[in-house]
């Protein structure tokens, strides 16, 4: 399978930066999927929740507030405010769970794009 | 002797003056390695917003015939209003960081009332604020403690009132001030004009290898809410600068003070000896002569 790069930016630093099969964004008009080879594209980003299918198969959450997101044929850039990675790997899950929740309580987005960014997080949490 | 004693109470209060310039350089070269690391890695996330920006700007510019029409992006040939935020340090000791900000404020300052035009001054760090509170000249926004510790919020949070005043119309212009990091020795004064933002600075006419397709369809909005965020990022951005400058003067300038102090010790030490010295000859002449008189 055709690979992409993908590349997460926060004001903090670079986040993820590696070669991706697919990655599902939460378009503030819906959310989307990139496969390599996107038309040029840009899109504001709503809160919710950025899924990576790996190179290696695996699946990486990242729960974020709010951003944008460039796509174009070779490379995805998204420049998010706040991420947090739901990943089991660095210790504890029930604590970035929190905390990503905590992230997407804390923005303006509206009631439902909060209730639905968080069952998407819970659900994740259950896969763990 | 009592010229003796005073030489040698005043060696000790400068060492103790040169043990403290010493800690406040070492802790000083400490916080600056990490809010250059802080610069570094937000300087990505700088770069990458203006890649953005660029690209819509680009192509608003392509399909629009005049040219970019955006209040963000216009030229403003005769300001009214002037917005004017500068950041200095919450505290000093720092050579001549913060009175160099200060000048460049008023300079600018001085350049737009000749122009006849309002300035609205907005400051950052307790320095500055002193500065304007002392010469009672009026500040429309003041806050301290963000310049000591940069926080993407609250630094948000304080420009963003200042842009909902230009897209309101209340004011033309937003100028940025600040001292900033170039090395770990010298700094330089940055000017940076926040809005409108500079359309001459951004690469309008490289070709795009293919149709930009934007989500939401209408520019203007992704455009809005990305002039908020650039606006936002430059701001806490320049805090971060700020802050790497102002420990790498505070760093100079306690390392300044050390070596003066050291100088000083050196001085005093031999005037020291000198004094001993001389009292020494003079009790030496007051022995011989009294055994010289009982002769």
């Amino acid at each position: 399978m055709e690979l992409m790069k993908l590349e997460i930016v926060t004001p903090t630093g670079v986040i993820f930066d590696a070669e991706v099969k697919q990655v599902t964004l939460p378009g503030s008009e819906g959310e989307f999927g990139v496969l390599p080879k996107h038309a040029t594209l840009v899109s504001l980003l709503d809160t919710g929740v950025i899924v990576i299918n790996k190179a290696d198969g695996s699946e990486l959450a990242v729960a974020i507030n709010s951003g944008y997101v460039k796509v174009d044929e070779e490379k995805t850039t998204c420049i998010v405010d706040g991420a947090v990675s739901l990943s089991g790997e660095d210790g504890d899950i029930a604590a970035a769970l929190e905390e990503a929740k905590k992230l997407i309580k804390s923005t303006e987005a509206s009631s439902s794009a909060i209730a639905a960014a968080v069952s998407k997080v819970e659900q994740i949490g259950k896969s763990y | 002797m009592a010229n003796l004693k005073e030489i040698k109470r005043k060696i000790g209060s400068v060492k103790n003056t040169q043990k403290t310039t010493k800690a406040m350089k070492l802790v000083s070269s400490a916080k600056l390695k990490r809010t250059e690391e802080l610069a570094k890695r937000s300087r990505v996330y700088a770069a990458k917003l203006t890649e953005l920006l660029n690209e819509i700007a680009q192509k608003m510019h392509q399909n629009n015939v005049g040219g970019l029409d955006n209040i963000y992006f216009r030229d403003v040939v005769n300001p009214k209003v002037v917005d004017i935020v500068f950041i200095t340090a919450d505290k000093g000791l720092c050579g001549g960081f913060n009175a160099q900000t200060i000048k460049r404020v008023n300079q600018l300052i001085a350049t737009y009332k000749a122009q006849d035009v309002k300035i609205r001054l907005r400051a950052v760090g307790r320095k500055g604020i002193d500065y304007y509170k002392f010469n009672n000249i009026d500040l429309n926004d003041q806050v301290i403690g963000l310049s000591a510790a940069p926080n993407f919020e609250q630094a948000a949070a304080f420009i963003s009132d200042i842009s909902a005043a230009y897209a309101r119309g209340e004011t033309d212009k937003i100028v940025l001030v600040h001292n900033g990091y170039v090395s770990m020795i010298a700094q330089e004064i940055r000017e940076d004009q926040v809005l409108p933002i500079d359309a001459s600075k951004l690469a309008l006419n490289t070709v795009s290898t293919s149709e930009l397709e934007v989500e939401p369809d209408d520019d203007d909005t992704l455009l809005e809410a990305l002039v908020k965020r650039y606006v936002e990022y430059t701001m806490y951005y320049s805090l971060i600068d700020s802050l790497a400058a102002e420990h790498s003067a505070r760093m100079q300038a306690m390392d300044a003070a050390t070596t003066n102090a050291k100088q000083m010790v050196k001085e005093l030490t031999v005037k020291y000896n000198k004094a001993r010295q001389e009292s020494i000859t003079t009790e030496l002449i007051e022995i011989i002569s009294g055994v010289e008189s009982m002769k």
